[in-house]
């Protein structure tokens, strides 16, 4: 059958459109243009906004929302979920306040950290892939039993950790710089060089992608996914260290209102919580637009509450377009 | 098209011309087919003869692109299936859908719950109960306890429950697709007694299965489909068993398979399997595959085909019985892993949910089975990863933009041949395929046979299987057929198609001779 009707300019024109949008780069793109869009208009709107010294409080600010987030994505990826994760950073800092003040010295306290949250993982992994439970289901459970943990421990108070050399890790300076922000682009790389270049990396992608495939061509599809719920429950840990040092004070529910921050930015960038898809590079541009749409609201004096619903927005639109985007990729 | 007489009584189904193609590949041209009250109409068809495709459009899963549908004189046209539901057409897929954690009276009464007067939506359970019985007892099944729960029953009773839901909301016609396939011997009895109790009420059945022997005993007049065409029609108590097949096989199977085997290689069995038994699947199998040679296995839906290849690899875990050897080697199949370690190689028969991983590219598709291959150290070797993909797609002669196409954008022979590429590696000695060639068109069919007829001469163990006995008849050197989880027939290269297809129709009552 021959098509009697010319193609349209703008049928040629969408045409174009849609192969750019098909492009698999195309929505990091996307994301880079909206943060760019979002940095010149708070630019203009605020004459405090564009600063360095602004700049570097943002990414202070969402450094520990970042590095959980980035520890996620693979885990997505793989078709993985770890609610529990802000949880964990929760009870490390309360542990590790409570442990020294006891007496043992701080940085026993943070290896004993890293080590429990590498623990919580564990426990999370074996219950998602060894009895087949649903990632949704084992992770909340293990998310209020530790956040409970918390609360016991302190009695829902905050402990003071103020140590000279500990707290440098969440104000210290290196070159200029703070050290949460340094610590977090160090995970992204790390973590994308594993993803893109190793073959770990693409067990990840081939996991999520086909569970049941991978296992028939013989690929160690439950180890993939406990490994990648141990790196997640030590980027817990390391966050919850962070914070601690920072704030010189451990708080048993400091860290786990974000979470749904840490979920939301890894969707914004672009991973599927269907598994296959995604990249670490979406979830730190979404970590900045969120961390930076925070800032910018905050300097122009938008409510908290406001807050909340823009970014429930932006969060839809970028979901919307991303399936757009999918399925001008499919045809 | 208006040619039926008001004087004489309507068929109760008469589909005229029907056509359907998809992406302007015709499955179905010009098929007529006509079903009278009270009558058990066998349909009849290998694999992509269009027998689903045709029952798709008179359920209502699919809109046709030409013809008439005519039920008890009426012309209808169904939108959706609901549609053709509340035309009486009601659809028995091959897997049973009841629900397992509900009574029998509550399957049954699940589209149409009796409710109490008043307020609240209460069920009535007694009205729903008083239904169930009823209906149970008016098919001869009363001894069926309407308040057990479903998963409780035998698989035949499960079954017969199916069914009575299907009648509770009054059936004019039945179309049933291997009812029988997961029953036995017995089982089968029943559901035949049930059938012969639906035509008393005058419901009209159609009846897909591949099982001869059923055919003749059930059905009233048999229609058969070859490459969406009508090939034949016949009056059950006056036809034979060759005309059915030949009319459903055609003649010769065509240049499909103009692959001979060039032999020379030196010839020692790869895979041997002695009395190899899978509980409750397979009992007692016993056949070899040389170097360089290809084995098909033949055996019909339910037949126990489909675990055998599984079961040698490993994918259904440590459960195989009895001796398997590798290159003359004790071999225990245990996980895919291990397998892939003696030198298996497998490609699924579903490829969607077990072959490929659709959202990555064709490259990382292909070396996803050994990407240690293509690797320094820690780090995988982009370059080294494209460069081999370029081979394979030439090789294999795979249309496909580059390495970096994503794969599900690729046509299924296409995507089945990447599923092969796979294994080309050096050590992988043996291949298992599963139905190499399901939704592959006949272009691309061609080339995966020659392809595997390549890689035989080139020294690889091939092992098919299969349910489409023209494949198997056609490719292999030798084949064997499996029936009810038994090996019932072993055959040489050349045999026709309908020899197998008959190995199967044995009578068990005449087995042995």
């Amino acid at each position: 059958m021959t098509s009697l009707v010319q193609p349209s300019p703008s049928a040629a024109r969408s045409r174009r459109l849609a192969a750019v949008l098909g492009q698999p780069w195309s929505g990091v793109a996307i994301l880079l243009l909206f943060y760019l869009c979002l940095i010149l208009i708070f630019s203009v709107l605020s004459p405090f906004f564009l600063t360095l010294r602004n700049m570097l409080a943002i990414g202070s600010n969402v450094a520990f929302i970042g590095l959980m987030a980035a520890a996620g994505t693979p885990l997505i990826i793989a078709g993985g979920l770890d609610l529990s994760v802000a949880a964990v950073a929760g009870l490390v800092g309360v542990l590790i306040a409570i442990v020294h003040a006891d007496g043992i010295d701080i940085w026993v306290c943070v290896f004993g950290a890293l080590v429990l949250g590498a623990l919580i993982g564990l426990v999370n992994g074996l219950f998602a892939t060894r009895l087949r439970l649903n990632p949704l289901i084992v992770t909340l459970g293990t998310m209020s039993i530790v956040s409970g943990t918390a609360l016991i421990l302190t009695g829902g108070l905050t402990k003071p950790l103020m140590v000279r050399g500990f707290n440098w890790i969440g104000s210290g300076y290196v070159l200029g710089v703070p050290i949460p922000p340094i610590l977090m682009m160090a995970t992204y790389i790390v973590l994308a060089i594993v993803l893109r270049r190793t073959q770990f990396g693409r067990f990840v992608y081939a996991v999520g992608g086909n569970a049941e495939a991978s296992r028939l061509i013989g690929l160690p599809v439950e180890r993939v996914q406990i490994v990648l719920y141990v790196v997640s429950g030590i980027s817990g840990a390391v966050a919850g260290t962070m914070l601690a040092a920072m704030l010189g004070a451990a708080a048993p529910n400091a860290a786990s209102q974000h979470l749904l921050t840490v979920i939301a930015a890894i969707i914004l960038g672009g991973t599927s919580l269907y598994g296959g898809r995604g990249s670490v590079w979406g979830t730190l541009l979404a970590v900045l637009i969120l961390g930076t749409l925070n800032n910018g609201l905050t300097l122009l004096d938008v409510s908290s509450f406001w807050q909340d619903v823009t970014r429930g927005i932006v969060l839809l639109l970028a979901v919307a377009v991303d399936q757009l985007r999918l399925r001008l990729q499919g045809s | 098209m208006s040619a039926v007489a008001s004087s004489v009584a309507p068929h109760r189904l008469e589909m005229r011309g029907i056509g359907k193609s998809f992406g302007g590949v015709a499955v179905l041209s010009d098929v007529d087919l006509v079903v009278e009250p009270g009558e058990v109409l066998a349909l009849l068809g290998a694999n992509g003869a269009g027998k689903s495709t045709l029952m798709k459009i008179l359920t209502g899963l699919y809109e046709r692109d030409a013809g008439t549908i005519r039920i008890d004189g009426t012309a209808v046209s169904f939108v959706d299936p609901r549609a053709a539901l509340a035309a009486g057409v009601r659809l028995l897929p091959q897997e049973i859908s009841i629900m397992h954690d509900m009574t029998v009276a509550e399957n049954i009464s699940l589209a149409d719950l009796p409710m109490r007067r008043g307020p609240g939506f209460r069920v009535d359970d007694a009205a729903m109960r008083r239904k169930a019985t009823a209906l149970l007892d008016e098919l001869g099944f009363g001894a069926i306890d309407p308040n057990l729960a479903a998963g409780k029953l035998s698989v035949a009773e499960q079954r017969i429950v199916e069914i009575a839901r299907a009648l509770a909301g009054e059936a004019r016609i039945l179309v049933m697709d291997e009812p029988t396939a997961a029953l036995t011997e017995q089982e089968t009895r029943l559901i035949f007694r049930l059938i012969r109790r639906l035509k008393e009420r005058s419901v009209s059945i159609i009846y897909i299965s591949h099982y001869l022997r059923e055919i003749f005993e059930i059905a009233d007049r048999i229609a058969v489909l070859r490459d969406g065409r009508n090939a034949g029609e016949f009056v059950t108590s006056a036809a034979s068993r060759a005309d059915v097949l030949s009319a459903m096989l055609g003649g010769a199977a065509g240049d499909l398979y103009d692959v001979a085997a060039r032999g020379g290689a030196e010839r020692w069995a790869v895979l041997s399997v002695e009395d190899m038994s899978v509980p409750g699947r397979l009992s007692d199998v016993s056949f070899s595959v040389d170097r360089g040679e290809i084995v098909g296995v033949f055996g019909l839906v339910g037949s126990g085909v489909e675990v055998l290849g599984r079961a040698i690899y490993g994918a259904l875990g440590p459960v195989v019985e009895g001796g398997i050897r590798i290159a003359g080697l004790p071999y225990r199949p245990r996980s895919p892993r291990h397998a892939k370690k003696v030198g298996i190689g497998f490609v699924a028969a579903d490829r969607k949910r077990e072959g490929i991983i659709g959202d990555l590219t064709v490259r990382e598709n292909m070396v996803a089975a050994f990407p240690d291959r293509y690797a320094r150290g820690l780090f995988v070797s982009r370059d080294a990863e494209a460069a081999q993909s370029r081979r394979w797609i030439e090789l294999l002669g795979i249309r496909a933009r580059g390495p970096e196409q994503i794969m599900r954008t690729l046509s299924g022979g296409n995507q089945q041949k990447v599923c092969v590429a796979r294994w080309l590696v050096e050590g992988v000695t043996l291949l298992v395929l599963e139905e190499p060639t399901r939704g592959v068109d006949v272009g691309a069919r061609r080339e995966i046979y020659a392809e595997l007829r390549a890689l035989a001469d080139r020294g690889m163990a091939v092992l098919v299987l299969s349910s489409d006995v023209e494949e198997v008849a056609g490719l292999s050197d030798r084949s064997i057929v499996i029936d009810r989880g038994r090996l019932v027939g072993r055959f040489e290269r050349g045999t026709a198609p309908t020899r197998l297809m008959a190995a199967t129709a044995i009578d068990p009552a005449f087995a042995g001779g």
